[in-house]
């Protein structure tokens, strides 16, 4: 299996047009009554660009309004004000579909139909002829392991099952820029790790992806560029790297200091006016631990592991 | 049953003749027109006047220029398909299964002392299998659409380069195959039903000394009684809308099965005209309340009824020509009150050249007088001269000539219609006009199907339900609009209607406002709203019309010019179903 990897750069020229894939304008979404009465200000102004070949990240809490910005790039809101471009066309421009993957934040599928039945139907979709339909859901269904579950109608699918083959959905098309609302929902570690590893894999092949999620260890880890909303504005849109960069604290990796060395160290900081913050050994993360013990179980199976 | 004329008006006729073109055409006008200003209204509401109006032009632009070229029948395939399979895996065939108990057990509800049990059997399986397929494509368009967009579901499909036409095509053909799979089990289960139903024999009994009459056993709460010609051959008489061919094999009397009750005759309508006493053409004699279909010919003079018909062929005759009368007689003096008023029938040329012998007949009050006269060695007149006269070479050679009607009585009428007169050409199978009675029920329920997905791109599922069945009960009331427009119901448009209300003026009078001029601009203002509230009222099915069960249950062939009407019918109400299908699909946001 693969390993989640740290986001790399990508070699983007912001100022570029054609490597804007989405681009907001001054957008706005008003929800409205039955009797057009203002219910809700969902969005306002947003301005924003997402770049070709990065993650970007769409963060904020419940009702930040990252639900209705994905809905009006992907035509399925319209804006009350301002305009939402992708691939240089108007949102609501159906011919812009052809060449984006969408995963809603529940896999919102047909549940009478099997994994086979469900990639031809949305192929047939791209008008794909039947031997394109036929390889690519091989593939697709290879790639998100439903093997053995194929043949089985989506109502008997596992919550894990259905976002996977809602992301397999979502690749029919071999898509340039990917839509992924709320990804990892409803998965487990081993599941969200390969879903993390999957979205930078497609970076790897040039994909474009838009990620909205709510965990923020996921965005952390693959997101190269984030926007953060709150109550409708965005309050904050840079790279992940230099908004997560603390400037006035130094953190040292080392392994192997004797007590010594390490209270030289401490000496050294007072000498020059730092303040020691916290000298201790790191800990890992649950998911690394949990994830270390299903490996060793699959290896070695019915023993009890020795990770405590 | 009794057939009006508009309903054996060929398609050619009924299309330009009759205005059903023209009147599509004004149909469309007006609901685009309609359509543009309520768009724009809307538009101008949300975006102000310029943006409002280039919104709308450009839906309408996108609608050609865009969705229309760029629809795909593979995409198409896909959502009918999809259609299908949701349908037969949420057990549609279910309705197969409540026919099939219908069916079972018909035999306690159908009565079987019944006089025409053919005519029961046949109405009993095509109404039930007319409601039941309209149920079913109401239920099934109606629920689809709205369904998806409340699991969500419709947003990895609109995602998709999907175009609105497709979403309605999509649904509206798989609603429509699983529609047609099911009502091709019902027409097969029925069309058994009814065959295996009416089937009987009889065994000879009662044979009279000289073996030439006798009767039949009792067999379906009935028997008939028989005579055999010399040849042995002979029919029984007709009971319960049939009769038995009965031949004698050596010693031996054998009924046959049974014929005339699963038929279907092939009527041949002219058109009818009329001549008073002074020979002058007029629109025949109204004498009074005896009926409002038949117009009459006053008895020893002139007066006549003549009927033009069109594209008659040798083909379909054998070796006579048969025709059904039915005319009634009124009296104006009782006289000899057994003998019934005569008339006499006579054939003729268009050009009025060649001419008939007279063929009179008496009066058969309300019954059919079945009558036919030889094709060839026809006694007759060519140029006054007597000649023997060959149907199809003399009087009708390029298939038109005109049979004309007078009342032999003095002072007697004899009242008719257009179709009270009708030749019976060679029939057709009655399997085959069971066949196109099905289809009538397939057009209704595919005009059901596109107004139910009609209704459910922007209405909730029970909603979509209700406004659709609205649409169906509302069709049933059309007749009174055009009878406001005809004149037949009295007292004017809405306007008027207004003004005589408060001035308690009677619907059967004159309007009197004291003022020509004025009198003149309110009817002239009340035609034009009631023209255009007819033509809006033509965007309704109505389902009365479209019904042919009577056709198939009378034994009357269901013209091919009525069907393909409806034909044209239906495909209109596809294309008005999917316009506004498209716009509503196109302008609705689908997360709201």
């Amino acid at each position: 299996m693969a390993t989640t990897t740290a986001p790399t750069t990508t070699s983007v020229t912001a100022t570029d047009p054609t490597n804007v894939i989405v681009e907001t304008r001054n957008l706005g979404k008003i929800y409205r009554d039955f009797w057009g009465r203002k219910k809700v200000n969902a969005l306002k102004s947003l301005d924003i660009e997402v770049r070709r070949g990065e993650i970007f990240g769409l963060l904020g809490p419940n009702g930040s309004g990252k639900s209705t910005t994905i809905k009006l790039m992907l035509g399925l809101l319209f804006p009350t004000s301002g305009r939402a471009f992708v691939f240089g066309k108007d949102a609501t421009d159906v011919a812009k579909n052809e060449r984006i993957g969408y995963l809603p934040e529940e896999s919102y599928l047909y549940k009478f139909l099997n994994a086979e039945e469900t990639l031809d139907f949305y192929g047939r979709l791209f008008d794909m002829p039947a031997s394109v339909r036929r390889e690519r859901a091989e593939e697709l269904i290879q790639m998100v392991g439903l093997q053995r579950a194929r043949r089985r109608q989506l109502k008997e699918y596992s919550k894990g099952m259905t976002r996977r083959i809602g992301l397999a959905q979502a690749l029919i098309n071999e898509p340039e820029f990917l839509v992924l609302d709320e990804p990892t929902t409803g998965l487990d570690p081993i599941g969200t790790r390969e879903m993390k590893d999957l979205i930078l894999r497609l970076r790897e092949q040039g994909k474009t992806i838009l990620l909205c999620s709510h965990q923020l260890a996921d965005v952390q880890d693959v997101c190269d560029r984030v926007a953060i909303l709150h109550q409708g504005e965005l309050k904050e849109l840079g790279r992940v790297d230099s908004l997560l960069k603390v400037q006035d604290v130094t953190q040292i990796h080392a392994k192997g200091l004797d007590e010594k060395t390490k209270l030289e160290i401490k000496e050294l900081i007072a000498r020059s006016s730092g303040e020691m913050l916290r000298m201790d050994n790191p800990t890992t993360t649950m998911e690394e631990l949990f994830l270390d013990i299903v490996r060793e179980s699959d290896q070695r199976p019915g023993r009890r592991g020795s990770g405590a | 049953m009794r057939l009006s004329p508009e309903q054996f008006w060929t398609y050619f006729e009924w299309l330009i003749e009759r205005y059903a073109l023209l009147q599509g055409f004004l149909l469309v006008l007006i609901l685009a027109f309609v359509g543009f200003v309520v768009g724009f209204v809307i538009a101008l509401l949300k975006h102000g006047p310029t943006e409002g109006f280039l919104q709308v032009s450009k839906l309408i632009r996108e609608l050609f220029i865009v969705d229309l070229p760029g629809t795909s029948f593979r995409r198409i395939g896909a959502i009918a398909r999809l259609a299908i399979k949701e349908a037969i895996r949420k057990k549609v065939l279910v309705v197969v299964a409540v026919f099939i108990v219908a069916i079972m057990f018909a035999g306690w509800y159908l009565d079987p002392q019944a006089q025409y049990p053919a005519r029961l059997y046949i109405s009993f399986v095509l109404t039930t299998t007319n409601y039941m397929v309209i149920l079913l494509g109401l239920f099934l368009s109606c629920f689809s659409l709205p369904s998806d967009i409340k699991s969500k579901i419709i947003y990895t499909i609109v995602t998709k380069p999907v175009r609105p036409t497709e979403l309605f095509l999509g649904r509206v053909l798989g609603f429509t195959a699983v529609g047609t799979m099911i009502l091709l089990l019902l027409g097969a289960m029925s069309y058994q039903f009814v065959v295996r139903g009416v089937d009987h024999r009889h065994e000879a009994m009662g044979i009279s000394s000289d073996g030439r009459t006798g009767e039949t056993s009792i067999q379906h709460a009935h028997s008939h009684t028989f005579t055999l010609d010399e040849s042995g051959e002979g029919y029984t008489n007709e009971t319960k809308g049939h009769k038995h061919i009965v031949t004698k094999v050596g010693d031996k009397i054998v009924v046959g099965d049974s014929i005339g009750d699963l038929e279907a005759r092939v009527p041949i309508y002219g058109s009818l005209r009329f001549t008073g006493r002074d020979g002058e053409e007029n629109a025949g004699l109204n004498v009074g309340y005896m009926s409002e279909y038949q117009k009459y010919i006053e008895g020893d003079s002139l007066s006549s009824a003549i009927w033009t018909f069109k594209g008659v062929r040798p083909e379909s005759f054998d070796t006579e020509l048969t025709y059904d009368m039915t005319i009634s007689a009124f009296r104006t003096y009782k006289g000899d009150i057994v003998t019934p008023v005569g008339g006499v029938v006579v054939f003729r040329s268009m050009d009025g050249s060649v001419v008939s012998e007279r063929f009179p007949f008496k009066v058969k009050e309300f019954q059919v007088d079945q009558k036919s006269i030889p094709l060839t060695d026809l006694k007759g007149f060519r140029n006054e001269q007597p000649a023997e006269l060959d149907f199809f070479k003399d009087i009708a050679p390029d298939g038109k000539f005109e049979v004309m009607i007078r009342c032999q009585d003095r002072s007697q009428y004899l009242g008719m219609a257009s179709a009270d007169f009708y030749f019976r050409a060679r029939p057709m199978p009655f399997w085959w006009n069971f066949v196109k009675g099905y289809i009538s029920i397939w057009l209704q329920m595919v005009i059901v199907i596109c107004f139910g997905v009609m209704f459910s791109t922007f209405l909730s599922g029970p909603v979509a339900i209700i406004a659709t069945v609205s649409i169906i009960v509302l069709g049933f009331f059309g007749f009174f609009i055009d009878d406001i427009v005809k004149g037949t119901n009295e007292g004017g448009g809405p306007i008027e209607a207004c003004i005589r209300i408060p001035l308690q003026s009677g619907s059967g009078t004159e309007l009197d406002l004291g003022n020509v001029a004025l009198e003149k601009s309110i009817k002239f203002i009340d035609k034009s709203i009631l023209i255009s509230v007819q033509t809006l009222s033509q965007a309704i099915p109505n389902f009365i019309q479209l019904g042919t069960a009577d056709f198939v249950a009378y034994g009357v062939n269901l013209f091919g010019g009525l069907l393909s009407r409806h034909l044209t019918i239906c495909f209109g109400y596809f294309l008005l179903t999917g316009i506004i299908s498209y716009f509503f699909l196109k302008t609705r946001e689908m997360a709201a």
